[in-house]
């Protein structure tokens, strides 16, 4: 909203220049986002809040202004010569629809000459921005500017048989407005017809039928008081927002109807000629009242901390135009809100009023008194533990739009449930609520792979959904998702190597590793957007922790992947729930160990991971770990034969053990190779 | 001095300064200092042969002899061992501006990074972090927040629905709401969390982003000791000499309602790009909970009072790293993640 200040000037006595009143009313609640010098004049620009519509017009800034300086109004001093024709003999008015539209006031002027505005009004409206017209439409531009009250001019003539009635749309009519734009109206729009149809859509836009001419003697100036909620409606469904629909939706004046007809009309005759017939028309069947409201001086104090005394509680609201009975004795005060404020209906709003007025400055600063010690989220630790592993092995966090394309969702569902989807998406293509984390972090690492990086490790935190039933809220899911592919060390000049499924495997160990749970098991498992053969789960007691593995080819098609791509899905909430932050200290060993290798070729069919839990199936207590060196599968080897290498550590907790003990036990393993594995020991 | 040993000391001296190698010197040393055939040791056997009287000047120049190589050879040797350890080192020596491994570590969001400092500071001022779900029903999201039906704030030209009654949440008050339910006053939350607005990304816009929610509830809390609340976060977060500045404003869940901005940590006042010439930099909304609030979650108003503010996360991050176009932050792009630490 642009401010003249010459224009204030008419309204208050200004005691403060343009930039300390810019400030001023800033920290009065009207925030000046700006002061601009234009030609002798200054143009405020004020930042309104929406429960402000009042202070949409330079009266209501001048209220303000008035209350901040200690000063009072101008009187407005509309003095009109009315003609002896009256008013009402001319046209009449009709109200139908008082829900849409509970006033509706009029003036009507004749023998005007419609031209171009004096200098004067030309340049008030240039400095706020506003083009000139002619004088008749500039005049109830420039009233709704000075008053905030819109209003609109009506070539009497257009309008049949004088009669206007204010009613709902009828369905399958239409209006052509202002801008030229034919429109179709509907039952629950506010219009204003005459007795052969609309003629304007109310509160928003006139019709061009009805406007003022070069030929236009006598106008017909509309002030009425049209339902918030109805004109936003309106304004909404007909895509058109204007300075009065702006003005309407936010709720304007209920009251002040006549007096802004009459300063339209006092302006026409002045400017335009003319006669002004002898009395308004009103037509307002059911007046609005406000309810008094109490404010108390230890309420002021208790809420806002400032102490306000009533008597100076008084002063400001009877400023700001409250009417204000005060009682002293119970430190308290009545106070009817003016017609104009429609943001105040309660005690706090009043304090609002008094305090902003007082300053905010003003109130001291102290601290809430002590009140137990604070809390992180549960699970909190483990997210930053889990968060600091995956950015020590080389990942970037990602954070991704919650809705994308369901097409590309669907592809790492676990089940056909939906999710949720937006009833109005910005992009039609991004339309549903994520089920996995793959869809953001895949597409991440396309577009990473577009900007030429190769070497991509991703990972995000963050929620999945899934349907619930019918008008429920969709099950909201914490998880873990990954990606990774290209080299593992980037830019390495020594020499590097191409992640692959076991580097996915640690790096799911480490994260689930951290929790401090044991049992869990991994297993090649069949997941529908994974490589049959590079995919496994992680589970504990039949629950499913984790899946992760290598995108499946014709998946990483769709994508145009060039490069094996590894992804992985943790259950980060079901680990939170398993998580414990006790750990039990092992005795260090207090006797020497001994290690001793194999070599084996063993059979393909025999995983490592069998031959590894049959050697500790064996359910020998002085072995005390199995670690696999190497595992080599060469041309010069028998068909479906591989070689292992391990080392198993023996150590017992009682004693050191010989030579021949090892021996007896070592052998018992090979034999084990030998006998269940096929391996031919090297 | 005995002659003899006189002329072995002379060929000494001679053939000391010719040992340019290590092998040289280990057969000087074996030539005079060698056990069985020595110089020096086949000289020592000549005192058996000589006058008694003359024994013991002969033993004493022998020995004067024997320590004056031993000590010319140890010389020697340390400084072909200090050449040679030099070699050594100069051998191993290498390239060391090639660059050092990239182990590659990876970076956090600077979302989470600025949410983590948050929450500590919140935390350490005794308040207890909640959530709640991302998709709301109409209850949370505006009725209990005083917002009403008709309501602008309810429009889906701003909303995301994904039902009648069911929309994406608009802001993280919502959570104010679940945690009054859940937990009686006096209370002390913080609520961070994702948020979305139906706004088409820009270079100022994303329909997702994060928000951090507070509040507080108790008998006496007054605006008072919001500002302090808000004073001391920023000082915190910015530096211990960060003044705050709170305007009047408007939010529906709030009354009286207050703007909060604090003095530009960047120019101190005095005006630059990060405060658009201001002096100030806008931290978020607050105010004094509003009454019908605290009706919706069946708290006295008269009994019990509260602030609440909201801060957008993702406007601070803006702020503290001068991005310019914050789609960067959820588009991914390892090389804008790399940038934080």
């Amino acid at each position: 909203m642009k401010i003249s200040y010459n224009w204030l000037g008419d309204l208050v006595p200004l005691t403060l220049n343009p930039q300390e009143l810019a400030d001023k009313l800033t920290m009065a609640g009207l925030t000046v986002e700006g002061v601009e010098k234009h030609g002798d004049d200054f143009v405020i620009d004020i930042d309104l809040t929406s429960n402000r519509p009042d202070a949409l017009c330079h009266l209501g800034v001048a209220r303000e202004v008035a209350v901040i300086s200690g000063t009072t109004l101008k009187p407005a001093g509309i003095a009109l010569q009315e003609g002896e024709e009256a008013a009402e003999d001319v046209a009449s008015i009709e109200i139908l629809d008082t829900d849409l539209c509970p006033r509706y006031a009029a003036r009507i002027i004749k023998g005007v000459k419609v031209g171009p505005s004096p200098e004067w009004l030309v340049k008030r409206l240039e400095a706020i921005g506003q083009r000139s017209v002619n004088n008749i439409a500039d005049i109830t531009n420039y009233v709704m500017f000075e008053l905030g009250q819109p209003n609109h001019a009506f070539d009497l003539h257009s309008l049949q048989d004088k009669h206007i009635i204010v009613r709902r749309a009828r369905a399958g009519e239409k209006i052509k407005t202002l801008d030229g734009v034919e429109r179709q109206l509907s039952p629950d729009m506010c219009i204003i017809a005459d007795t052969s149809g609309p003629i304007a859509i109310g509160g928003v836009m006139g019709g061009e039928e009805t406007e003022i001419n070069a030929d236009t003697t006598d106008v017909l100036v509309e002030s009425a008081y049209f339902n918030p909620a109805s004109v936003r409606q309106t304004s909404r469904a007909l895509g058109l927002s204007t300075e009065a629909s702006y003005r309407y939706e936010r709720g304007a004046d209920y009251d002040s109807q006549v007096r802004v007809a009459d300063r339209v009309a006092g302006l026409i005759a002045e400017i335009a000629g003319g006669t002004i017939l002898k009395g308004a028309l009103d037509v307002y069947p059911q007046r609005i009242e406000r309810e008094a409201v109490t404010l108390r001086e230890s309420r002021i104090e208790r809420l806002s901390g400032l102490r306000v005394e009533i008597e100076r509680a008084a002063e400001i609201l009877t400023g700001l135009q409250f009417v204000v009975a005060p009682f002293a004795e119970r430190r308290e005060l009545l106070a009817v809100a003016p017609s104009f404020r429609i943001d105040i209906s309660r005690e706090e709003d009043l304090i609002e009023e008094v305090v902003r007025h007082t300053g905010y400055d003003n109130i001291r600063v102290t601290l809430p008194p002590w009140n137990g010690e604070g809390q992180y989220l549960p699970g909190e630790n483990h997210r930053r533990k889990v968060r600091n592993t995956f950015v020590d092995f080389g990942f970037n966090e990602a954070v991704s739009f919650s809705f994308v394309s369901g097409d590309r969702d669907r592809l790492f569902r676990l089940d056909d449930k939906a999710t949720a989807t937006l009833l109005n998406p910005i992009d039609v293509n991004e339309d549903e609520m994520r089920a996995s984390l793959m869809t953001g972090l895949l597409e991440a690492l396309q577009r990473n792979f577009h900007q030429g990086r190769r070497d991509v490790k991703l990972f995000e935190l963050g929620r999945v959904f899934k349907a619930g039933r019918e008008s429920v809220r969709p099950d909201e899911r914490e998880t873990l998702g990954l990606v990774m592919s290209g080299e593992v060390l980037s830019n390495a000049w020594r020499g590097s190597r191409q992640i692959d499924f076991y580097d996915l495997k640690g790096v799911i160990e480490a994260v689930t590793g951290s929790f401090n749970v044991s049992g869990f098991t991994i297993e090649r498992a069949s997941v529908e957007y994974l490589h049959p053969g590079q995919s496994a789960v992680l589970q504990r007691d039949g629950e499913v922790i984790a899946r992760f593995g290598r995108l499946h080819p014709r998946i990483a098609s769709l994508y145009k992947f060039r490069q094996p791509v590894f992804v992985g899905e943790i259950e980060f909430g079901s680990l939170l729930e398993l998580a414990t932050d006790q750990v039990a200290y092992k005795a260090l060993p207090r006797f020497p160990g001994v290690s001793r290798d194999i070599s084996a070729l063993v059979p393909d069919t025999h995983s490592w991971g069998d031959i590894e839990k049959a050697i500790r199936d064996l359910g020998i207590r002085e072995i005390v770990s199995v670690t696999i060196f190497d595992m080599f599968k060469g041309k010069d080897m028998p068909e479906g034969l591989r070689s292992l290498a391990f080392r198993v550590a023996y150590r017992s907790d009682e004693r050191t053990l010989t030579d021949e003990e090892v021996t007896g036990i070592h052998e018992r393993v090979r034999e084990l190779l030998e006998q269940h594995f096929a391996a031919q020991l090297r | 001095m005995d002659e003899k040993l006189n002329q072995i000391r002379e060929q000494f001296l001679a053939d000391v300064s010719a040992v340019n190698t290590p092998e040289a010197l280990t057969a000087l040393r074996d030539k005079y200092l060698g056990r069985k055939s020595g110089l020096i040791a086949t000289e020592k056997k000549r005192v058996g042969s000589l006058a008694p009287e003359a024994r013991a000047e002969f033993g004493n120049q022998v020995n004067q002899i024997s320590a004056e190589v031993e000590a010319k050879i140890a010389e020697l040797n340390e400084q072909f061992a200090a050449k040679a350890e030099a070699a050594a080192l100069e051998r191993e020596k290498i390239d060391i501006t090639l660059p050092g491994t990239q182990f590659g570590r990876g970076h956090m969001h600077p979302i989470t990074l600025l949410r983590n400092r948050i929450e500590d500071i919140f935390v350490s001022m005794g308040y207890t972090v909640v959530d709640g779900p991302e998709i709301e029903t109409s209850f949370y999201n505006f009725d209990a927040l005083n917002i009403p039906p008709g309501h602008p704030a309810r429009d889906s030209a701003d909303t995301f629905y994904v039902g009648e009654e069911l929309a994406l949440r608009s802001q993280t008050s919502t959570m104010q709401i679940h945690a009054m339910q859940r937990m009686s006053p006096p209370l002390r939350v913080i609520a961070p969390g994702r948020v979305f607005r139906r706004d088409t990304p820009d270079p100022t816009h994303n329909p997702m982003f994060f928000q951090l929610e507070g509040l507080t509830i108790d008998r006496n809390i007054t605006m008072a000791d919001l500002k302090g609340t808000l004073q001391k976060f920023v000082q915190l977060m910015y530096g211990a000499n960060i003044v705050t500045r709170f305007r009047p404003s408007y939010f529906p869940f709030t009354e009286p309602s207050a703007e909060v901005d604090f003095r530009c940590y960047i120019c101190e006042g005095k005006g630059c790009r990060v405060c658009k010439e201001s002096g100030w930099v806008e931290l978020g909304g607050s105010g004094m909970v509003h009454p019908n609030v605290l009706k919706a979650v069946n708290i006295d108003p008269e009994e019990y009072q509260g602030f609440a503010f909201g801060l957008g996360i993702d406007r601070m991050a803006a702020r503290m790293y001068d991005l310019d176009d914050i789609r960067l932050l959820y588009e991914n792009d390892v090389r804008f993640l790399e940038q934080f630490n």
